[in-house]
């Protein structure tokens, strides 16, 4: 997360979008981009991890698609028609939180940069 | 002709009335292109999640998801589990930043991010090959569930011709008359038509058909898993009799016996239904089970299956559209969380209904009480797309085939009804409107979108009509599943290496983007095409060619390929977009965002008003 120091450079870096009062610089938005793209990144290695994991498992642990584990199911069978699922929505649902906790800090970065900038302009920049 | 289901049609006619009603009635909800495709960026959390879904779950997933797991037990269990999982990548990756740049098409994207008309049109070009691939499936469907619904042909028409040209025209008035605004609220509707009829066969399976899922997936597993086919006397008596002889071991003794009275007639052309022991292609020395992996897919297949089903849902122009309906970045993410619950339970109940099958529609065969309209092999399914109306028909009667028929149609209906928007917007929007005549008022604008469909529509008839014509009905057992595998790959391919290092890697040029989606999406079609002439018989079995088109899924070769050629092409490129910080603040900035929040419009508006934007 940048600093108000950080945040009082972006302003005067002269590249910054502005709607009504609200504003992004390219500074601020590179700074939740890093951090958006590492939860992202974080999440897609699990995701892709387990998922490609399904298929590694059945290739090569026995115990994994061969061994009932309750009635029918082989533990391979319970994962894929039930577990995976429980899976997606718990990995989905904290990354949506985490996603929306991520914007609302750039939200508050955004608006003090814009109170720095007020400050600025009121100074005589 | 079998029975004609008085009750099923009736229910189907039912589903078509209130669907053509709906969107006459919005039509005057839609006046503006952002109305006709975008339902005006208001569509709400619930009802995007519900048409997404709707847009989502095509024949593939209601009809071809429990035929899978009915015909190939754990290996058919995974379309379903790709086909949610899919939507990881697209929340993780997509939703939210395709939803900032605020735009119409994924067209407008690539125009927007990369800065010239070239990318607009290469995208436009893959939008349509993708929609194409995806619409076939469906057409092919409606053929073949109007076969076993109806069974008659009008007009001197073939029962799978009349089912493709009836559906094709009503998606196609519907559409053209609601715009996305209609074709959202079909699809909300359908949607949870499909998932209720789901949920009722396999709470009819529970009670009415005293199924217990442990117990019943012990009780398949118990025996060596078989497979039906239709083998000639010529066949059957090859090689000393052997596959006669392995029909002998699958078969019970009175089913078999009809089998050598066929041969004993001696006719080298006559045809004879039969259960021969499946092969384990992924553990070679192990027997098939239903409850163990192999029946499909060997190991580079298991992975190949997996990441084209994953990746490839990213991929489609359709759904991402979609994206563009939400009011904000938020609202996309939120969107795609109720979406994977909404289809992930559709996709739990869908291998239940699967494995419901295999043990209901044997005992009611053996008991002499199975639909007549099926046809069946020793208390197994001929064709295993048949198994939901049936299933339904055992389990609930004309009722529940009814609502299961209504259903098949209701996923028709949504899945092309969005591939048509999106195919008329490629051409409507991203050509018309920006190059041919862009100062057109507002309803020249509709009007050309309205002729899109009109146009598209006739092409994915056409395309319905032609693949029998050509045998491509012959040439794969599961047709549904292969040819929307095959849009998965085009799209896979094409759009999702674009987007991804679009949105994620600043450094990315227009002529990397073009180069990779040209490798990604023509490579898909590539062996996609040499795949089909490999099964239509048209390479020979051995040497290069006969390896290009062994491969089934492309995906695990095409995605890498158009990745790395964008990284290569953009590394020796270097020619960035001059404004590329200001696309990059428009990508993943929130000041607008935050705007609309404090202006109060970026809430959920109603649907029923015009001119939205």
């Amino acid at each position: 997360m940048a600093s108000s120091a950080q945040t009082t450079a972006a302003t005067v870096s002269g590249v910054q979008v502005q709607h009504g009062t609200h504003i992004d610089t390219i500074e601020s938005v590179d700074a939740v981009f890093r951090e958006q793209r590492k939860l992202s990144f974080t999440y897609g290695v699990i995701f892709f991890a387990v998922t490609l994991a399904i298929p590694a498992f059945s290739v090569w642990w026995e115990g994994w698609y061969a061994n009932p584990v309750w009635g029918g199911f082989t533990l391979n069978y319970l994962f894929v028609s039930l577990l995976y699922y429980v899976f997606l929505w718990g990995l989905s649902y904290t990354y949506i939180k985490k996603a929306d906790a991520l914007d609302e800090r750039l939200s508050h970065m955004a608006d003090e940069i814009a109170a720095a900038t007020a400050v600025n302009v009121a100074g005589g920049e | 002709m079998g029975n004609l289901n008085v009750i099923a049609i009736i229910m189907v006619i039912g589903l078509t009335v209130f669907t053509v009603g709906l969107a006459i009635f919005v039509r005057r909800f839609t006046r503006t292109t952002a109305d006709f495709y975008l339902a005006g960026r208001k569509v709400g959390t619930i009802a995007n999640a519900s048409a997404i879904s709707g847009d989502y779950l095509s024949a593939a997933s209601f009809l071809g998801v429990a035929a899978a797991v009915y015909a190939s037990g754990l290996d058919g269990v995974w379309y379903a589990a790709g086909f949610a999982g899919g939507f990881i990548v697209v929340v993780l990756f997509i939703a939210s930043a395709l939803r900032r740049f605020g735009e119409y098409t994924v067209a407008d994207f690539a125009y927007g991010r990369f800065g010239s008309d070239r990318i607009r049109l290469v995208t436009v070009v893959m939008v349509l090959l993708t929609s194409l691939f995806y619409m076939a499936p469906q057409m092919y469907g409606a053929g073949t569930t109007w076969t076993v619904l109806v069974g008659a042909g009008l007009f001197g028409l073939s029962p799978y011709n009349t089912g493709v040209i009836i559906v094709g025209l009503i998606i196609m008035f519907y559409v053209m008359v609601g715009g996305m605004k209609g074709t959202t609220l079909n699809q909300i509707f359908q949607f949870w038509w499909l998932w209720t009829a789901m949920f009722l066969v396999c709470v009819f399976a529970f009670f009415a058909g005293n199924f217990s899922y442990p117990k019943a997936l012990n009780e398949v597993t118990h025996e060596q898993h078989r497979d039906v086919k239709t083998a000639t006397v010529a066949e059957l008596t090859a090689d000393d009799g052997a596959m006669l002889a392995a029909a002998e071991s699958a078969m019970s003794p009175e089913a078999f016996e009809s089998v050598q009275e066929v041969v004993d007639a001696g006719d080298p052309e006559a045809t004879a239904g039969v259960l021969l022991p499946a092969k384990n292609k992924l553990h070679t020395l192990r027997e098939m089970f239903f409850n163990e992996p192999g029946h499909r897919y060997d190991a580079f297949n298991q992975f190949s299956m997996v990441l084209a089903l994953v990746l490839g849902t990213a991929g489609l122009p359709h759904i991402l559209n979609r994206y563009y309906t939400n009011p904000s970045g938020s609202a996309a993410r939120r969107s795609t969380f109720w979406v994977l619950v909404f289809i992930g339970t559709f996709y739990i109940l869908a291998p239940i209904a699967g494995l419901a099958g295999r043990q209901i529609i044997d005992n009611a065969w053996r008991a002499g009480t199975a639909p007549i309209n099926a046809a069946y092999v020793d208390g197994l399914l001929l064709k295993s797309d048949a198994i939901m109306p049936t299933l339904a028909q055992i389990l609930g009667g004309e009722w529940l085939m009814g609502a299961v028929a209504a259903g098949a149609f209701a996923a028709m209906f949504s899945t092309t009804g969005g591939l048509l928007i999106a195919a008329a917007s490629a051409i409507g929007h991203d050509v018309y409107e920006k190059y041919v005549n862009p100062d057109a008022p507002e309803l020249r604008k509709v009007f050309v979108g309205k002729a899109s469909v009109l146009f598209f529509a006739l092409v994915a008839l056409g395309i319905g009509l032609g693949i029998p014509a050509v045998g491509l009905d012959k040439a794969y057992p599961a047709l549904i599943a292969m040819m929307v595998t095959w849009a998965f790959a085009v799209g896979a391919g094409a759009f999702v290496p674009m987007l991804l290092t679009g949105i994620w890697w600043k450094q990315t040029t227009e002529r990397g983007a073009i180069a990779g989606m040209l490798v990604g999406g023509l490579g898909s079609f590539f062996f996609i095409i040499m795949n089909i002439l490999k099964q239509l018989g048209n390479l020979p079995a051995e040497g290069t060619l006969s390896f290009l088109g062994s491969l089934t899924f492309p995906t695990l070769f095409t995605f890498p390929a158009a990745l790395l050629t964008i990284i290569v092409v953009s590394k020796l490129d270097g020619q960035l977009p001059k404004n590329v910080d200001e696309i990059w603040m428009r990508i993943h900035g929130t000041a607008h965002e935050r705007h609309e929040r404090e202006m109060g419009t970026d809430k959920v508006g109603t649907m029923f008003s015009s001119g939205g934007h």
